[in-house]
């Protein structure tokens, strides 16, 4: 009798990502739902849990990563993106998600977002949106409306919010989707297509703050407000459309897949391995300044 | 030799000491600018020896003077004394008896009409420099041959009519050298026959060599002087080597993204400056917390802010040191030369890998950015070593933070199976797991801050010259270290009794390596380039210190000569 056990492929299900953490979200808070929709998302995938790098930064939705199986690394505020980014270069063939809370990624870290957009690794960058800093209790956010009354803004905002679908439009970003986590089925298939597209890809997700959130934005809200942009007849690989409907953004909550680029350009890790194969044990400086070789080039002479 | 920026001071310096390598010698060229990129005063100070040279020295033996006002602008960096020989361009229109150097009387003064000779012998001033290099290869013996060689090979590109127009105006000033012999006798020795072969490079350069030979395998950085050509080196070289580089948004994100790549699993680094050192704080904060092995290395120029950043200074040490929110121990390293550079910077990433934490290193602009010859490093007594992984068994109930006797615990990275675990900023508990609990707090403070008191009695990272029953001490770090050497070595020659401690590693401090220097001591001086003196303040902050406990401090672009430390000595020898 043969002792070797028959090979079969390791199942994934929605479990098979979840830890034993006990997330400090408050009971109604969105990102429980956010996180039930990667949980399926990843399962649809079926990279095995220690394959996935799971970044974030600070504030309520950066918890996110320890309520996963995944590698995770809750780092310093806004910073999420540059160190995924150092991660996905050290080793490509890592899963690399990204996630943070609004203030996160387009206040303290805005400056960052460009730059990952245009450098293009294969990275999904996940924001949940709530138009309020939870964490530190109440106040103004970067995507908080004008007029906004909040701890810090008592007689409220005089100042415009960020529009993150038009910001990453703008620079270019391959992928860019909004999902909201009263749509549960709609959301996990967002984050799913988001992992799959080869590049940068974005995710908004209006996940609301049930402490500090303008009633409307509430879950329940959200099932009657929610218009899918698939059902409008959008089409999702035209990016100048795309930008016109992003400009709704707080005023209509359009959900699903803004744009989509139809031919990804190469990744910067794609890159990487070409130059590294191009360059490989050429002319290597170090090797003559340990007089393993004579030096011709560079700042290096032979005596 | 100073002179205007298109006047090919530096280039000429560059010269002589490429000549100076192939000939055998040791030699360092320190070149200083002001702040401009094209035009504006430009200098370069050569100091060639037969034998290895500890730093760029002190008053000129000889002066070259394309222009006073540009030469007079670098005051203190060119000083000229009674021993000087000064050779100056006719053109400038100055008397030999009414140079402007302020009652200081040269042994020789000389003025020569390079921009003439460069005219009539290549039709052009712009081979001026050609000029000098004739007038120094006849009057001083320096390396004609090598010189000549250098040219050819430096103008063979720029055609055939710019290439013998500068060999014509080298002979030129060789001939006139003949034609004019100098009153003194001044002619370099030669190379000592088994020289061997030598090599000619600059910190910035062999601070990227060592991190490849160390086997790191990511950059992160963003372009700030003095430290460029860290990233520049290893833009070109990394890749051969299957690693990779960023040219990051800022700097922050410049260390964030080798942070990054630590916890991915490979050796990084990230390079910067004094105003970078400030902005990468926080998130080498997070390498402490998250114990994730990291080196950054602060190439120090004049601070605070902007400061001077072509200019060398030793004040960012509290910085490196001190600059942590929390209770933080980072080791701080600093060479003291440009080819110990390669060996500190080598230690730096043993240092990171072994107890899993963030090391600055703490170069300067004047090791950094200074040329020097050295002899091909041997690398034979260097071990490198890599981050404790978990074994299979640990891999089984994998615990990222456990807490060990010596504390450090194993390392796992994504792509390792079993391994997963959360890192954070946030304080943890064994698994991972934020906590708010002070009890943990403290055991984690307590393990972060235990894992690094070996370090302490790190002997090896001191270098200890002179006399072991002498009373008078001297403490230096960084570039200043090798003025304090040759200071001790002049000293001794006069029969003066002293001793020398130069601490490589300068935090955290080992106590028992300064109590042991300072036991037979009555009197100690710290040699620095700061003006508050910042390692002669840290040292009291740990350390009982000897009765009489001095500092010589000076701040950035104030050069401190070995002559200066020797006086200071003979001052403690006669109380």
């Amino acid at each position: 009798m043969s002792t070797e056990c028959p090979l079969s492929p390791e199942v994934f299900t929605a479990k098979t990502f979840r830890s034993n953490l006990k997330p400090i979200w408050c009971p109604g808070c969105g990102d429980y739902g956010v996180v039930t929709a990667l949980y399926r998302a990843l399962a649809a995938i079926k990279r095995p849990p220690h394959e996935i790098a799971f970044i974030s930064g600070i504030g309520c939705s950066s918890r996110i990563p320890g309520y996963t199986t995944a590698y995770g690394f809750n780092t310093v505020h806004g910073r999420a993106l540059p160190i995924a980014q150092g991660i996905k270069m050290a080793n490509p063939e890592l899963l690399v998600l990204v996630a943070g809370g609004d203030g996160d990624g387009f206040s303290i870290g805005g400056g960052h977002v460009p730059h990952a957009i245009r450098r293009n690794l294969d990275l999904t960058y996940i924001v949940m949106d709530n138009q309020i800093y939870g964490l530190t209790k109440g106040q103004l956010s970067p995507t908080s409306p004008r007029g906004k009354k909040t701890a810090s803004t008592v007689y409220g905002s005089m100042e415009d919010p960020v529009n993150p679908l038009l910001y990453v439009l703008a620079y270019g970003a391959g992928f860019v989707a909004q999902g909201v986590p009263a749509d549960m089925e709609g959301l996990a298939n967002l984050l799913e297509e988001a992992i799959r597209y080869p590049g940068f890809s974005f995710v908004n997700i209006q996940s609301p703050c049930i402490t500090y959130g303008e009633p409307d934005t509430q879950l329940k809200t959200q099932k009657t407000r929610m218009r899918k942009l698939e059902a409008e007849g959008h089409d999702s690989s035209n990016r100048l459309r795309a930008m016109e409907l992003a400009q709704e953004y707080g005023r209509t909550l359009y959900t699903g897949v803004f744009y989509r680029n139809p031919n990804p350009p190469p990744t910067y890790e794609s890159q990487i391995r070409e130059r590294q194969q191009e360059l490989n044990g050429k002319d290597m400086a170090l090797e003559q300044l340990l007089g393993a070789k004579d030096a011709e080039n560079g700042n290096l002479v032979a005596g | 030799m100073a002179g205007s920026g298109g006047d090919g001071i530096v280039s000429a310096g560059e010269s002589l000491i490429s000549a100076a390598a192939a000939e055998g010698y040791f030699a360092i060229l320190t070149k200083s600018f002001g702040s401009q990129i094209r035009g504006g005063e430009s200098s370069c100070r050569l100091r060639v020896s037969t034998r290895p040279v500890l730093n760029p020295g002190g008053t000129l033996s000889v002066a070259v003077v394309l222009n006073w006002e540009d030469f007079l602008k670098f005051g203190a960096e060119l000083p000229v004394g009674a021993n000087t020989v000064v050779v100056y361009e006719t053109k400038t229109g100055v008397e030999p008896a009414v140079i402007p150097l302020g009652g200081v009387t040269p042994a020789v003064v000389f003025a020569a009409p390079m921009e003439a000779m460069a005219l009539k012998a290549a039709g052009t001033m712009q081979a001026k420099n050609s000029v000098v290099l004739g007038l120094l290869a006849g009057w001083f013996g320096l390396a004609r041959k090598s010189i000549l060689k250098g040219i050819s090979k430096k103008f063979a590109r720029k055609g055939a009519a710019v290439l013998e127009g500068n060999e014509r105006a080298f002979a030129a000033g060789l001939e006139y050298a003949e034609q004019h012999p100098l009153s003194a006798d001044r002619q370099l020795s030669p190379p000592a026959p088994t020289a061997g072969r030598k090599l000619l490079t600059d910190g910035n350069d062999m601070c990227g060599a060592a991190a490849l030979f160390a086997g790191c395998k990511f950059f992160g950085g963003y372009p700030i002087t003095p430290a460029s050509e860290i990233m520049q080196y290893l833009g070109r070289e990394i890749w051969k080597y299957g690693g990779s580089l960023l040219q990051a948004e800022d700097e922050i994100a410049g260390v964030a993204a080798a942070v990054g790549a630590s916890f991915a699993g490979v050796k990084a680094m990230t390079a910067t400056s004094g105003p970078g050192l400030s902005l990468k704080t926080e998130v080498l904060g997070l390498a402490s917390v998250a114990e994730l092995p990291l080196v950054c290395v602060d190439v120090q120029r004049g601070g605070p802010s902007t400061g001077m950043p072509t200019k060398a200074e030793q004040a960012d040490l509290f910085a490196a040191v001190f600059s942590a929110h929390g209770d933080t121990v980072r080791p701080v390293l600093a060479p003291i030369s440009v080819a110990d550079t390669f060996g500190i910077t080598v230690e730096a990433f043993n240092i990171a890998e072994q107890y899993q934490t963030p090391v600055i290193v703490l170069s300067d602009q004047e090791i950094a950015q200074r040329k020097e010859i050295v002899t091909p490093i041997d690398t034979s007594r260097f071990k490198l070593i890599e981050r404790l992984k978990p074994t299979e068994q640990e891999l089984d109930q994998y615990t990222r933070f456990r807490f060990t006797e010596s504390g450090i615990s194993p390392l796992s990275h994504p792509g390792m199976k079993g391994g997963n675990y959360l890192a954070a900023g946030i304080e943890h508990n064994e698994q991972g797991a934020p906590t708010a609990s002070g009890e943990m707090h403290a055991r984690m403070n307590d393990k972060r801050l235990r894992k690094m008191d070996p370090l302490k009695q790190r002997h090896d990272l001191f270098v200890l010259e002179g006399d072991p029953d002498a009373t008078i001490g001297l403490i230096s770090w960084g570039s200043v270290a090798g003025v304090a050497l040759e200071a001790l070595h002049l000293a001794r020659a006069e029969g003066l009794k002293a001793r020398l401690l130069v601490p490589k590693l300068l935090y955290p401090v080992a106590e028992d390596v300064y109590r042991e220097f300072f036991a037979p001591l009555r009197k100690c001086l710290v040699i620095e380039q700061s003006h508050q003196g910042q390692l002669y303040r840290i040292i009291r902050m740990w350390v009982p210190v000897p009765p009489e406990f001095q500092v010589l401090a000076k701040s950035g672009s104030n050069p401190i000569s070995p002559e200066e430390v020797l006086e200071k000595i003979r001052l403690m020898a006669r109380a």
